[in-house]
């Protein structure tokens, strides 16, 4: 927490008060550590990380689901499985299935987990305010996909362009749940910006300067700026379509003067920072993998590190790429034209330089690195593919065709959702304590290469021969019908791919039950600061803040130079790890208020689409939860210190102002440990 | 699995580049097939000046971008042969944590060559932007889920009041550099006709150029490319390109009224003009057959939300009906696209009839019954429960509307 409340307040007589006062809010706080409640009402980061990690993958295979119904009604010309109707529904919410409650989500859990752990931190900025976070994606996923009993699922597409989307052209609730829910999954994301923002600029470990932070987190960071920046931007818009439909309030009504490309502009100002969003987290887990299968640092850290912020800053000024054909002016187009171009310079800057850090190293191709180099060369494809789109004549041959179909794909899946395939195995280990099965892994790893090639590939050539996107079916005799039934072949080898990745994590969890072994704090010989906790992490995660040197620094503290001047092993992984000994270590609180504050944005959400007087309830839900949390203390001063520190807290409950936020404390390194890494 | 003797494990790199290498190549195997097929819609076959400029700057970059694909692919293959962990090696690489001026070169030398990609983009998007009003000028309306293209043959310089209206087919003239100006009654649309340009967004409310040439007389296949609603995939439009003079003729022919068919020479397609008059005139003009039965009715304004359906005073000169969802004609050289010579030959009378029998069910459009104007508007034509017989007469009627 950044602000920390004192335990006592003036109006205590004495410490011992401090025994039988409740926080204002009426409850007594949770306390559970295991069960389902420590996960309901945690605040701890690596709990929240796993959960989102695990509400993306069982929205993966919703959206997953969509997409093979997709594939089958395209799989042969003139086909009737469904209404067109249903199709539109049907690739609507897999578009925004899979961004939003896929792959964002999908980064949000690997930063949650791994943020605080890179930089030597012991939980976020505001614990809470993560569990929201939370909570708050959880109940727009939720409302998202309700709408499929409720009326039917949203069927304006994903980018939802106006009048389309209008009360005259779309009747039925779907669109409501689109703007109201992709409303709550959005403020999720902002809240979690600012936490995580805030995380990394202000509680990283003693020594860690911004030019030490691992590329993850540094990327990571950089995604959380251009959330921070686009959000607010699809707030408004949705804002203004909500508005439009429920309360005929015109911003997009032609006939009462309006202009829809209002719509699209505001749309795609957040939407093609939302392609940086989306990948960035990628490419920077693409930087901690590689590195450590290479036995290599990453090759020109600086480079990696500014080309990610040059790739932002950039990615605010290409928006009206994805509009070349709205009627813009050749001047704008432009414009436009150039600043997409060379936003390819800082993206293959990163491309090269992931080579070179494999060029020279001694590489094991385990299943994250096979990953990583699956995003490397599949990200390139979607990437040469895109400098073709920044061509604003060609692109507007190309845009709204299977070809940008096939773009965004290699850049989503072949970029982000590879790298974070790679994460789940790279990562699995240090957040569960065992690994997943290598050999299923690999097994997982081809399927899904080639199912992928083989269901997006084609859709390069269905573009370029004229195939448009969003055909709820599409005639015989234009040339589509093969590649079409390859396409829908290769979704079904990604699906057995996915089923021998849950194959994998079942079996692997299984082996581990039924025979622990102990993968150690280091399976890897990993670089950064989460190697050298315990695995899994405990809930304390440092039991002394680390004091870092170096970038790498756990990795330094296990390799050092001999007297020769090479660099030699000093230390395992083992040796150089911290204990786990969690004794006089504070941790922030679990609370309720957190999700009843998200329940009360979910009422929120139903009460306008179907009745004022249920949005009334959830907005009472929303203030009570509201008042519970402001005051209620960040951390309970009851809460026991550590798990082996049950009432031996030093000095504690009668002093408060000794008592230091979480995270922020400079743990002074142990000094027997600072001379193992020193010899 | 059943137990084997034990064999030598294969070195296990070997397999797997083979498999890597399958999986990079086959992509590319792909796309490099793609012109092979037959593909009326292909964009890489530019049969106009307009999209030809297109397709060389798009020749060019592809170019570029298999060189700098093989550089990637070949590059990371040949790495991960190169510097493979050999078993039991323990040795720690060579530490390098960069080179900076490589890095510099790899960053100016990607910008050097898009500097020169960007030379030769924005000098084709000038090019093919350029609009000269003094070009014969089309207005070209999307609506749900059809074209409208308008003529000013009354040189007023507006468009639609006392002018050819007419649908699905656009007619022009072959060689010469043709104006339009897309626009839309309902949602966007995008009008595209891959051989001949790239494509332009019909926008409610805005009126935007975009400007074709077909090199040869002949027809150009294309379809609405921004999604707009039921039936996105069943909006198509075409071009038929004519010589000048027929295109002349052409034109001339357009400017006539159509005529009240001879009740005792051809009863039945009187029976249907009679019941184009009484059922269709809400929506549908035929000039001199329903002209004041239609303004009667609000001149087709009443019943749709986009206010306007297809002119049908000349339906039988189209290739196609109902947004060039259907052809009206068999395609009498079974290349699949019913070219202008076939026009007036054989009538598709089995879709044609389907059509009157339930539209919605043929293309899905959002009528779902017949509407009574005010508030109660539908987007498409709805079923009139018409009979048999009623569709005999009407069709016939529709067949005399050349």
């Amino acid at each position: 927490m950044a602000i920390v409340e004192s335990p006592t307040t003036p109006l205590e007589l004495s410490p011992g008060a401090a025994r039988v006062r409740r926080p204002l809010g009426g409850f007594t706080r949770p306390t559970a550590t295991t069960g389902w409640k420590s996960w309901l009402f945690t605040v701890d980061h690596k709990k929240i990380g796993i959960m989102y990690g695990a509400a993306s993958l069982f929205f993966f295979l919703i959206g997953g689901i969509e997409a093979v119904l997709i594939r089958l009604q395209l799989a042969a010309p003139g086909q009737k499985l469904y209404s067109a109707d249903l199709y539109n529904q049907l690739f609507t919410m897999h578009g925004v299935t899979m961004i939003f409650l896929v792959i964002m989500p999908m980064g949000a859990a690997f930063m949650n987990y791994l943020i605080p752990l890179q930089i030597g931190a012991r939980d976020v900025a505001f614990p809470r305010l993560n569990a929201f976070s939370f909570w708050c994606f959880l109940a727009g996923g939720i409302m998202l996909n309700t709408s499929w009993f409720l009326g039917g699922g949203p069927d304006g597409g994903w980018f939802a362009y106006a009048p389309n989307t209008g009360v005259t052209f779309s009747p039925g609730h779907g669109m409501d749940f689109y703007a109201v829910g992709l409303q709550i999954v959005g403020l999720a994301s902002l809240v979690a910006a600012v936490n995580l923002i805030t995380t990394v600029l202000n509680m990283r470990a003693p020594g860690m300067t911004m030019m030490k932070v691992p590329v993850f987190t540094w990327m990571s960071l950089v995604t959380q700026m251009l959330l921070l920046f686009s959000l607010p931007v699809i707030s408004v818009a949705l804002f203004l379509l909500t508005f439009d439909r429920l309360w005929d309030a015109n911003f997009f009504n032609v006939a009462a003067g309006a202009d829809p490309l209002l719509w699209e502009h505001l749309f795609w100002i957040f939407g093609h920072p939302e392609v940086y969003i989306i990948i960035l987290p990628a490419f920077g887990i693409a930087s901690e993998i590689i590195p450590v299968f290479s036995r290599k640092p990453i090759f020109g850290y600086p480079f990696m590190v500014f080309s990610g912020i040059a790739i932002a800053f950039m990615g605010f000024g290409v928006w009206a790429h994805h509009m070349f054909a709205s009627g813009m002016g050749p001047l704008s187009m432009a414009a436009f034209s150039l600043s997409t171009m060379f936003i390819a310079v800082p993206t293959g800057v990163k491309i090269l330089n992931w080579m070179a850090t494999m060029w020279g190293g001694k590489l094991r191709f385990t299943t994250p690195m096979l990953f990583a180099i699956g995003l490397v060369t599949m990200f390139t494809i979607g990437g040469l593919s895109g400098v073709t789109h920044s061509i604003a004549p060609s692109d507007t041959q190309q845009t709204d065709t299977y070809y940008i179909v096939a773009h965004f794909h290699y850049v989503i899946f072949g970029g982000a959702f590879l790298g974070f395939l790679g994460a789940f195995y790279f990562w699995w280990p240090k957040a569960f304590g065992y690994m997943l099965d290598e050999k299923l892994g690999k097994w997982h790893f081809w399927l899904t290469l080639i199912g992928f090639n083989l269901t997006f590939g084609p859709m390069h050539i269905l573009g370029l021969q004229g195939m448009p996107r969003r055909m709820h079916t599409y005639v015989e005799g234009y040339g589509f019908e093969f590649w079409n039934l390859v396409s829908t072949i290769g979704v079904f080898i990604i699906a057995v791919a996915m089923l021998v990745f849950a194959w994998n994590i079942l079996r692997s969890w299984r082996a581990h039950r039924a025979n622990p072994v102990d993968v150690g704090p280091d399976p890897w010989d990993g670089r950064s600061l989460e190697w050298s906790v315990p695995s899994p992490t405990p809930a304390h995660n440092f039991d002394e803040i680390p004091t870092v040197s170096h970038l790498d620094e756990f990795w330094h503290r296990k390799y050092q130079e001999d007297e020769a001047g090479k660099v030699v092993r000093v230390a395992t992984g083992e040796e150089v790890a911290q204990k786990g000994d969690g004794t006089g270590v504070h941790l922030p609180s679990p609370s309720y208020w957190p999700l009843v504050l998200a329940v009360g944005l979910l009422l929120i959400g139903y009460g306008v689409i179907f009745n004022l007087g249920l949005a009334a309830a959830g907005a009472v839900v929303l203030v009570l939860a509201g008042f519970g949390w402001g005051y209620e203390p960040a951390d309970d001063p009851e809460a026991h210190h550590g798990p082996e520190a049950n009432g031996d807290e030093p000095a504690a409950d009668g002093d408060g102002a000794e008592r230091e936020p979480v995270g922020v404390t400079a743990g002074a390194p142990e000094s027997d440990e600072k001379a193992s890494s020193d010899e | 699995m059943q137990s084997r003797p034990e064999r030598p494990a294969r070195p296990a790199t070997s397999s797997r580049l083979r498999r890597g290498r399958l999986a990079l190549v086959l992509p590319l195997t792909l796309l490099l097939s793609a012109c092979a097929s037959y593909a009326p819609q292909d964009t890489l076959r530019p049969k106009g000046p307009f999209a030809r400029a297109i397709d060389n700057l798009w020749d060019g970059v592809f170019a570029i971008a298999v060189v700098v694909f093989f550089f990637v692919q070949l590059g990371t293959l040949f790495i991960i042969i190169r510097f493979r962990r050999r078993h039991g090696d323990d040795e720690l690489p060579s530490q390098t944590h960069g080179n900076p001026r490589l890095e510099i070169a790899w960053t100016l030398l990607p910008a050097v060559i898009l500097a020169v990609v960007a030379f030769f983009t924005l000098r084709t998007l000038f090019d093919i932007k350029e609009v000269d009003e003094d070009d014969l000028t089309i207005r070209v309306v999307g609506q749900q889920w059809w074209w409208e293209y308008q003529y000013d043959t009354n040189g007023d310089g507006t468009f639609g009041e006392g002018d050819v209206v007419t649908a699905n087919d656009l007619v022009i003239p072959a060689g010469v550099d043709v104006h339009l100006e897309v626009t839309s009654n309902d949602v966007i649309h995008s009008f595209w006709i891959p051989s001949l340009n790239g494509k332009m967004d019909a926008v409610p409310g805005r009126v935007h150029p975009l400007m074709i040439n077909a090199d040869e007389p002949g027809t150009y296949v294309g379809q609405c490319t921004e999604f707009c609603g039921l039936s996105h995939a069943y909006m198509r439009q075409r071009v038929i390109a004519l010589p000048m003079d027929e295109f002349e003729a052409w034109l001339e022919a357009q400017q006539e009224d159509a005529e009240m068919p001879d009740p005792d020479e051809d009863p039945e397609a009187f029976a249907g003009a009679e019941l184009f008059t009484t059922q269709c005139s809400g929506c549908h003009l035929a000039r001199g057959i329903n002209d004041e039965e239609f303004e009667a009715q609000g001149n087709g304004e009443e019943l749709l939300v986009a206010r306007n359906a297809p002119d049908l005073t000349h339906f039988a000169s189209r290739g196609t009906f109902a947004g060039a969802t259907f052809d009206l004609w068999v395609d009498a050289d079974g290349d699949e696209i019913v070219e202008a010579d076939e026009i007036g030959g054989e009538l598709n009378r089995a879709e044609l009839e389907a059509w009157l029998r339930n539209p919605p069910e043929q293309k899905p459009m959002a009528a779902d019954h017949v509407p009574e104007g005010g508030d109660d508007r539908v987007r498409g034509m709805p079923n009139f429960n018409l009979q048999e017989d009623q569709i005999d007469q009407l069709v016939a009627f529709l067949a005399t509307l050349d």
